[in-house]
């Protein structure tokens, strides 16, 4: 092949690769990756190809460092023995017996035995000899306890990679003697032009190329886009939009009230512990309704109020209700709409983020998403409850086989559970709905029945994004994102 | 929700009748559990009700379906024998946990997966029905270990000794709740009062500290045991009395003799346990308005006494009688589900709804569809992170005082990771950039999502802001590349803006950011600091954009 046809065989990486060298100096993989914005691996590659056609050159370069190995790096970050051995005889005055320095010191032996000989060697200590051998400090010592030694000077300049002066040097072969330090050898490959390389850049210019190797990689090219679980999200208001629902407000924060007083959650229900829900340091309270509604469901728990209920027998609290905290479920938001005003009759929905303190695993995330809403109509039964519920098997589980089980909600008589027969999960509990408590509607001004269902939008999400985590809804990876299909469930 | 265990073979002879597995899953089904897992003899039900402590034993479930399937109707009748027994309640519990409830059993013949329905259900009921013990605590005693009369009164903490369950030592009632594991987890509720409740018979043996533990002597039965004395105590006569009823009643299913116990309170003596049934009256009308059902009146009466109901027909009206052991009757809703539950759901054809409404989404859904589209136009990719985060990431790492910035914040956190709500996004894109080093640059990425920040005049005390955030990173990702960002957003969107030199949001590069001024809405542009990017790990230079929409 002659230089002609080389130039023109070449594919785009490795065109880029090429026009990033140089004839005179050496390049890292780094600075051509950088020059020729590629990333390093395709620069590696394209190197390696324009080395096998004579147009690139690799010098290897070796470099000798001086690192910490794992004993220096720990010693550093504690002390090294003889300071642990000198600070021992100093909590004792500066004099005792060997036995118990060797105690105090907290030392292995082998590493207290250098320490010692080092302390006499430099002589910081004074050895007697006798029944029991004691230690005492010679005055020398104090340069030392100061901070003053050139070993760890050393060490610390060893690590940050400092030039070392020539007391330093000294100190280094006492620091690869006792293995603090250790000598390494780097090879890096370096990429520079040949001859051949320097005249094909030249031709370059005036080659018209002809010929691309069709078969070659060409960049990867990533689109915008909405991420994947957004899109899903999106979907399924499509979905509901087109079934004639309107979208309530569905705020992050919101009265303890509506999570709960108004669902007719009594107060001392264990699900309003804090085991169960976020409470909030700042701020503690926000605002209650109009009064005629606040009252009416302080006397719905109290004694039922005019719905024929007997109500919870107890004391209600305004001070507890009042009480704000990270909204725990989608129906607070029911509960804000029916106390606003309802069309009647009226289809409301909301896909709301909700917050419950679990520990985060694979099926468990503090910070969900909810999709429910509420149906209201004038003579709806339990007929029609399960007609709706047939209606979101089709929507959203792709399904007309389904199956009701009896169910409990705090807030709904009777519930009902919604399983489908899902075509790619099989039997799933699909979602759950009810009619709600007259304790709750009456209450809030509504008289009619108020159907309500709430779908479990997160599995669907994991089954049309085809992942097993539910962490990966909020995916960090951004490979994963670019490379995730467009989502059209 | 609360899980079930029996033994497969101990619930059909409860239940009485030999059931296949689909058979049987039906019919606990009715009593409103799913099976969880079978394995050999083991089974384990997800009871879903909550209100309903009766259905926390097999003995329960058990009775339940016993009439739903047909075997038996109506009330379920309990022999309760009279007995000289009696509970003295001293005038110094009043304030402290002042109501009690009692029965003693005898005739008692259990195995061991008995023992385990008992101990499991005591449980259980304590904890969902009970409130964690706070309304309703269960005791269950050897009788045989017990001198009657009992005494349910107050001891000085320092006093008055035992030694609690599973302990060798005596222990004082302050170390008990120091130091015994049970102490520790229910210590809560005696908080505040100077002296404790004590449980104990005619010589002074301690039988319990209710609601904390058991003593070890007399308070744990065994296979052996053959009498029992059970007690609940709380805070309202009508709900340890209905604790005392789901316990006892259970016993009762098991064939063991139920004698009553007298409680004497200062000024007054009543008898326990009470299985006098609960009464509500519904309209028929209005059982078949709520179900759609065209049912007669006959029907309906048969539906309810599968339900473990008595009814007595009175022209358009019944009077329901239902168990003792049912707390969960409040409104005629209630009985009308049992209703359809003994119909059958899945009997009933489903009606269509034939209602016509208009479906919107909320105004500022659109507005955020624009941004979006924009941002897709541009090449961006979306990403969604937390609303919840660290103070660390909030204000630190971009160069704010954690001291000073206020923050709406989490009184219970349970990771360190989410302590507050994020008043930007920005912080929360950067981390991800700094996860994502090894992915092809440039990085172009975006999110559209809310912060909070405190606002005391607002009806939640906050104030919740819709933002779009975008971050560029790689080369030549600088001040001009985020202003012509903005430009785009605004041209294609529709708004004006204008610039100032960047005073107030630190982490930014002075001189190359700023801050924008969107009709009344605030933002900023520009290029991140040195120190922010070391912050978080970016080595590319990186540019950001955040508005409010």
């Amino acid at each position: 092949m002659d230089l002609k046809q080389k130039v023109e065989s070449l594919s785009i990486i490795e065109t880029k690769a090429l026009k990033a060298l140089d004839s005179e100096k050496p390049k890292t993989m780094e600075e051509i990756a950088q020059k020729s914005e590629l990333p390093i691996d395709s620069v590696r590659r394209a190197i390696e190809w324009l080395k096998e056609k004579e147009l690139a050159k690799i010098e290897e370069e070796k470099k000798e460092t001086i690192v910490l190995t794992a004993i220096g790096k720990s010693s550093l970050r504690k002390a090294l023995p003889e300071r642990l051995f000198v600070e021992a005889l100093q909590q004792m005055k500066g004099k005792g017996s060997l036995e118990d320095v060797f105690k105090k010191s907290q030392l292995n032996r082998p590493e207290f035995n250098v320490a010692m000989g080092l302390a006499k060697r430099n002589a910081w200590i004074s050895i007697q000899g006798g029944k029991k051998t004691v230690l005492e400090f010679t005055g020398l010592e104090k340069e030392f306890l100061e901070g003053n030694y050139p070993l760890e000077k050393t060490m610390k300049k060893i690590k940050e990679a400092l030039e070392l002066n020539k007391e330093e040097k000294k100190a280094l072969q006492e620091a690869l003697k006792r293995g603090l330090a250790e000598k390494v050898i780097d090879v890096e490959k370096k990429a520079l032009l040949t001859a051949d390389g320097k005249k094909a850049i030249a031709l370059l210019e005036t080659v018209k190329k002809r010929a691309y190797n069709v078969y070659g990689a060409v960049p990867k090219i990533f689109i915008g886009k909405k991420h994947p679980y957004v899109q899903f999200l999106d979907n399924a208001r499509a979905k509901l939009l087109e079934l004639g629902f309107k979208e309530m407000k569905s705020p992050l924060i919101t009265q303890e009230f509506y999570n709960f007083d108004a669902l007719f959650q009594p107060q001392g229900h264990p699900a309003r512990q804090w085991t169960d829900t976020y409470q909030l340091k700042q701020p503690k309270t926000g605002r209650l309704p109009d009064k005629k509604i606040v009252e009416r469901v302080k006397a719905a728990h109290e004694n039922g109020w005019k719905t024929g209920s007997k109500g919870w027998d107890y004391k209600w609290s305004e001070d507890i209700a009042r009480k704000v905290m990270p909204a725990a479920h989608g129906t607070a938001h029911s509960a804000r709409q029916l106390a606003k005003g309802v069309k009647i009759p009226g289809k409301y929905f909301s896909i709301a983020r909700c917050y419950r303190p679990d520990v985060v695993d694979a099926s468990h995330l503090i910070e969900f998403n909810q999709m429910e809403g509420i149906i209201i109509g004038k003579d709806f039964s339990f007929k029609h409850l399960l007609g709706m519920l047939k209606e979101f098997a089709v929507e959203f589980g792709q399904t007309k086989e389904t199956k009701f089980l009896p169910d409990y909600y705090p807030f709904t008589e009777p519930s009902v559970q919604l399983s489908v027969k899902h075509p790619k999960l099989g039997w799933i509990e699909l979602g759950g709905a009810g009619i709600f408590r007259p304790e709750l509607t009456q209450p809030l001004g509504v008289k009619e029945p108020v159907l309500a269902w709430g779908i479990g939008i997160d599995r669907l999400a994991m089954c049309a994004l085809n992942i097993k985590d539910i962490r990966q809804l909020f995916s960090q990876d951004l490979t994963w994102l670019r490379n995730t299909k467009q989502v059209v469930e | 929700m609360p899980n079930v265990e029996a033994s497969k073979r101990d619930l059909q002879k409860l239940i009485g009748k030999k059931l296949d597995a689909k058979q049987l899953e039906e019919a606990i089904e009715f009593a409103k559990g799913e099976i969880e897992l079978v394995e050999g003899d083991r089974i384990v039900i997800d009871e879903k009700d909550t209100n309903r402590p009766d259905l926390l034993s097999a003995e329960g479930i058990a009775r339940e379906i016993r009439a739903r399937i047909g075997i038996e109707k109506g009330l379920p009748k309990y022999k309760v024998r009279k007995s000289n027994v009696s509970v003295i309640v001293d005038k110094n519990m009043a304030k402290i946990r002042p109501y009690i409830a009692a029965a003693v059993i005898k005739n008692v013949k259990i195995n061991e997966e008995m023992l385990v329905q008992i101990i499991n259900s005591q449980e259980k009921v304590c904890g969902t029905f009970g409130r964690k013990r706070k309304e309703a605590a269960v005791g269950i005693y050897d009788w045989s270990k017990l001198k009657q009369p009992m005494h349910y009164r107050a001891y000085d903490p320092r006093v008055k000794k035992f030694i609690p369950l599973e302990y060798r030592i005596e222990m004082d009632l302050e170390e008990i709740l120091l130091e015994h594991p049970k102490g520790k987890e229910f210590k809560h509720l005696l908080e505040g009062f100077a002296k404790f409740p004590i449980f104990e018979d005619s010589k002074k043996v301690v039988a319990s500290m209710p609601p904390i533990i058991n003593s070890q002597l007399t308070g744990k039965v065994a296979m052996s045991t053959k009498e029992f004395l059970v007690e609940v105590t709380g805070h309202s006569q009508e709900t340890v009395n209905t604790a005392l009823n789901v316990m006892v009643s259970a016993f009762g299913e098991r064939g063991f003799d139920i004698y009553s116990v007298k409680i004497k309170y200062p000024n007054k003596t009543i008898v326990t346990p009470d299985f006098t049934p609960g009464k509500i009256t519904v309209e028929v009308d209005e059982i078949k308005k709520i179900s759609g059902l065209e049912l007669s009146t006959k029907q309906i009466v048969e539906l309810l006494k599968r339900a473990r109901y008595d009814v007595t027909i009175k022209g358009k009206k019944l009077l329901c009688k239902y168990p003792a052991y049912r707390p969960d009757i409040l409104h005629p809703v209630d009985v009308a589900e049992d209703a359809i539950i003994s119909y059958g759901y899945n009997k009933i054809e489903p009606e269509p709804i034939r209602i016509s409404t208009k479906g919107s989404e909320l105004k500022t859904k659109k507005f955020k569809r624009a941004c979006e589209n924009v941002c897709v136009g541009l090449g961006l990719q979306g990403v969604l992170t937390f609303t919840m985060t660290s103070k660390e990431k909030q204000a630190e790492m971009i160069g704010f005082d954690s001291k000073k910035e206020q923050f709406v914040e989490i009184e219970n956190p349970v990771s360190e990771k989410y302590t507050v709500f994020r008043k930007n996004v920005y912080p929360e894109l950067l981390e991800f950039l700094g996860k994502n080093k090894h992915a092809q640059f440039p990085q172009k990425i975006f999110e559209i999502g809310k912060t909070l920040e405190l606002d005391s005049k607002a009806e939640t005390g906050t104030i919740e802001k819709n933002k779009l955030c975008i971050v560029f990173s790689g080369k030549g990702a600088d001040f001009n590349v985020s202003k012509g960002v903005l430009d785009a957003i605004a041209d294609n969107v529709g708004f004006k803006y204008s610039l100032k030199e960047n005073k107030t949001q630190s982490g930014l590069e002075s001189g190359k950011s700023a801050e924008i001024a969107i009709e009344g809405k605030k933002g900023f542009l520009g290029e991140l600091s040195k120190k922010t990017m070391q912050n978080f790990g970016l080595d590319q230079q990186t540019a950001v954009l955040e508005i409010e929409i």
